[in-house]
């Protein structure tokens, strides 16, 4: 188990630059996620640590080695393809067992090796059927049996469970998460899903539409203190104002045109923090109070009216107009056991939140 | 449901109409044909539909090891044919399908090209090269390689590689359009797994473009059987092939009889030796995986199979 460490790395395509100077550094044994819309770049990165790419400029490390220009046959390093990838002609055993044959180890200890992965996948009832007998659950499966037998010190999953259905995906998160818990190896794991990036990740890197990595933490990390407005959009969602900073002794305050002044904490050693500074506030849903009474206890009140309530279950999402005309988003939990006051469309809401559940982003 | 079946029977009496002129063409213009030279293969003298005169006797003349030897040659010069072609035409077909990016185009056209010309010109255009004083000869003088011109023209050297070169693109085409069917990912999967990229050209690559090798190795193997333009012309019509015998019965002597006979015959033994490669192909795409999968996994693969049936 070794970190993976990108240094200034470049990536030209047929003349656009994907990755330009890109810096990261993947710590070992960890669940590490790569997110970041389509077209970010995110395949291709995984895709040069891989080798199936190689990079215009820069240097990879895989531990102290370099293995910017090792053949991809060479590095210690297996891939979990989108599609799987799983080899047509063999069965499941010969596609699991493909890397062990290769390195002509012993039949008795590959069929154990083989029975033994497969069991950490729960397939070893499957071992000698067909790949076209198997679902796409099934076929994951084999495809991470094969890439995890070989003790690879990293392991690559570009979109594993994109082709899978929600709940088999749900339950292949928490496999994948045991997996890795019984491995050790270090996961790279792709996706533009943030959802599942929020779920399998110890640690977590945002990327965004130019190929530039945004913001580097722990899920609770991105979400609760996310540092720039694309971070507290992409992941999870978020409502964005606009204001102007005014820092006093006491308190400080943000000028939102049109809607009045809001009490702020603002984050220390940021340059772009001072007095007079036109900043960015984010507020995500659930840290909103929704009330028709006048509620105590808050450091933050705005007036809205229902625009639409959008109910979801176990919450229930409400879209309210605000005397400047945008709308903002309020998610309310569903608790049947303490009656809540029925909020209705066109009903005039306030809405409260405490100054440290809301983040200042530079503009 | 029923809707849809309907229609879709309705498209299958539309599909059989739609089939039915080439299904008749075929028929008369092939099976016809064909029925009757097998029937005047075992007659003496015309007496078309009366069926008293069947005899052997045609057969009979052919018992000599003349025409076994022609025969002989036929397989021989169609399976080597076919062997050349694959040994030349597999790397091509590579290297345009998995390899070639931005010619990849322009050279698929080049390969076709010759399509473009007649046969015969094409096989005349070989004179020009395999000829005493020709291209070929001419080149290998100024490299050095030999100090005398090369006797190649009227012999069975200038059959062997005019074949190769004519039955080229037959074996390229079905090659290459397996070989872009085979997803990238897999071949990746392969060198990621460890594979040098022999490794994966033996245990991935080939496997997976066997069903086209298997198609280019007939359709080079069975029209070179026959071919009967190429020994004719640049084999100087000295060596006797399957076809130039067949055209020799029919056209110098004229006798029906026996071409009859030897054209059922040696298409007999043709067909035996297609069987026999069909069956090598199909012992060699066994789903078995790879440098003799463990014993146990293909019988327990089969039995699995087996159950699966039962259910």
């Amino acid at each position: 188990m070794r970190e993976i460490k990108l240094k200034n790395i470049k990536k030209i395509f047929n003349g656009e630059v994907i990755l330009d100077n890109l810096n990261l550094t993947i710590p070992s044994g960890e669940f590490f996620a790569l997110l970041g819309p389509s077209g970010s770049g995110k395949t291709t990165l995984l895709r040069l640590i891989a080798g199936f790419e190689k990079a215009d400029s820069g240097h990879i490390y895989l531990g102290d080695k370099e293995i910017t220009n090792l053949p991809i046959n060479e590095r210690r390093v297996n891939t979990v393809f989108q599609n799987y990838a799983l080899f047509p002609h063999f069965n499941v055993f010969d596609n699991v067992a493909y890397s062990l044959k290769l390195k002509k180890v012993k039949k008795d200890i590959i069929e154990q090796k083989v029975i033994n992965v497969l069991k950490k996948v729960h397939l070893e009832k499957y071992i000698y059927k067909d790949i076209n007998q198997l679902s796409g659950g099934q076929q994951q499966r084999v495809a991470l049996a094969r890439a995890v037998i070989n003790e690879p010190d990293v392991l690559l999953l570009d979109e594993p469970l994109a082709a899978l259905d929600l709940k088999l995906r749900e339950k292949m998160l928490v496999e994948l998460i045991d997996l890795q818990e019984v491995l050790k190896t270090t996961f790279v794991y792709v996706t533009h899903d943030q959802f599942e990036a929020l779920t399998v990740a110890d640690r977590m890197a945002i990327m965004n539409y130019d190929g530039e990595i945004e913001q580097v933490g722990t899920p609770k990390e991105i979400y609760e203190f996310p540092r720039s407005a694309f971070v507290a959009r992409f992941v999870g969602s978020t409502n964005i104002f606009k204001g102007i900073l005014r820092i006093e002794p006491e308190k400080s305050y943000l000028d939102i045109k049109g809607l009045g002044s809001f009490e702020v904490v603002v984050p220390k050693d940021k340059a772009w923090a001072f007095d007079g500074a036109i900043v960015l506030m984010s507020m995500r849903p659930e840290k909103i109070e929704i009330s028709k009474k006048k509620l105590e206890g808050f450091s933050n009140c705005l007036e809205g009216e229902v625009d639409s309530i959008v109910y979801h279950g176990r919450s229930t999402q409400y879209h309210v107009e605000l005397k400047n005309g945008k709308i903002i988003h309020v998610f309310e939990q569903n608790e049947e056991h303490f009656p809540q006051e029925v909020i209705d469309y066109d009903e005039k809401v306030y809405m409260y939140w405490q100054k440290e559940n809301v983040v200042l982003l530079e503009k | 449901m029923r809707n849809n079946s309907f229609k879709s029977s309705r498209a299958q009496e539309y599909d059989f109409a739609v089939a039915l002129p080439a299904v008749l063409w075929q028929i008369l213009f092939l099976y016809v044909p064909l029925c009757f030279i097998i029937y005047i293969s075992f007659i003496k003298a015309i007496d078309f539909f009366i069926f008293k005169n069947i005899t052997l006797a045609n057969y009979k003349a052919l018992f000599n090891p003349i025409y076994f030897s022609i025969i002989i040659r036929s397989i021989f010069l169609a399976f080597f044919n076919a062997l050349f072609c694959l040994f030349l035409g597999y790397p091509v077909a590579y290297f345009l399908a998995l390899r070639a990016k931005r010619f990849k185009n322009m050279l698929l056209f080049l390969l076709i090209l010759p399509f473009w010309t007649n046969f015969l010109v094409q096989a005349y255009a070989w004179f020009f090269i395999l000829d005493y004083h020709g291209f070929l000869n001419k080149v290998l003088l100024k490299i050095g390689i030999i100090s005398t011109p090369l006797h190649i023209l009227n012999t069975p050297w200038a059959i062997y590689i005019v074949m190769l070169f004519c039955y080229l693109p037959f074996m390229v085409l079905p090659i290459y359009s397996s070989m872009t069917k085979i997803n990238k990912y897999i071949l990746e999967a392969s060198s990621d797994l460890g594979a040098t990229n022999w490794q994966t050209l033996g245990y991935v690559t080939l496997p997976l473009s066997l069903s086209g090798i298997r198609t280019g190795f007939f359709l080079v193997l069975i029209p070179s059987f026959g071919e009967f333009v190429i020994p004719a012309l640049l084999g100087g019509g000295k060596i006797m092939y399957v076809g130039s015998m067949i055209s020799y019965f029919f056209l110098e002597t004229k006798n029906v009889f026996l071409g009859s006979a030897f054209t059922v015959l040696s298409g007999a033994c043709l067909i035996a030796i297609a069987l026999l490669i069909y069956l090598v192909f199909r012992k060699l795409s066994k789903p078995s995986g790879f440098t003799g999968a463990t014993g146990p996994s293909i019988k327990t693969n089969n039995s699995a199979k087996l159950s699966q049936g039962n259910k």
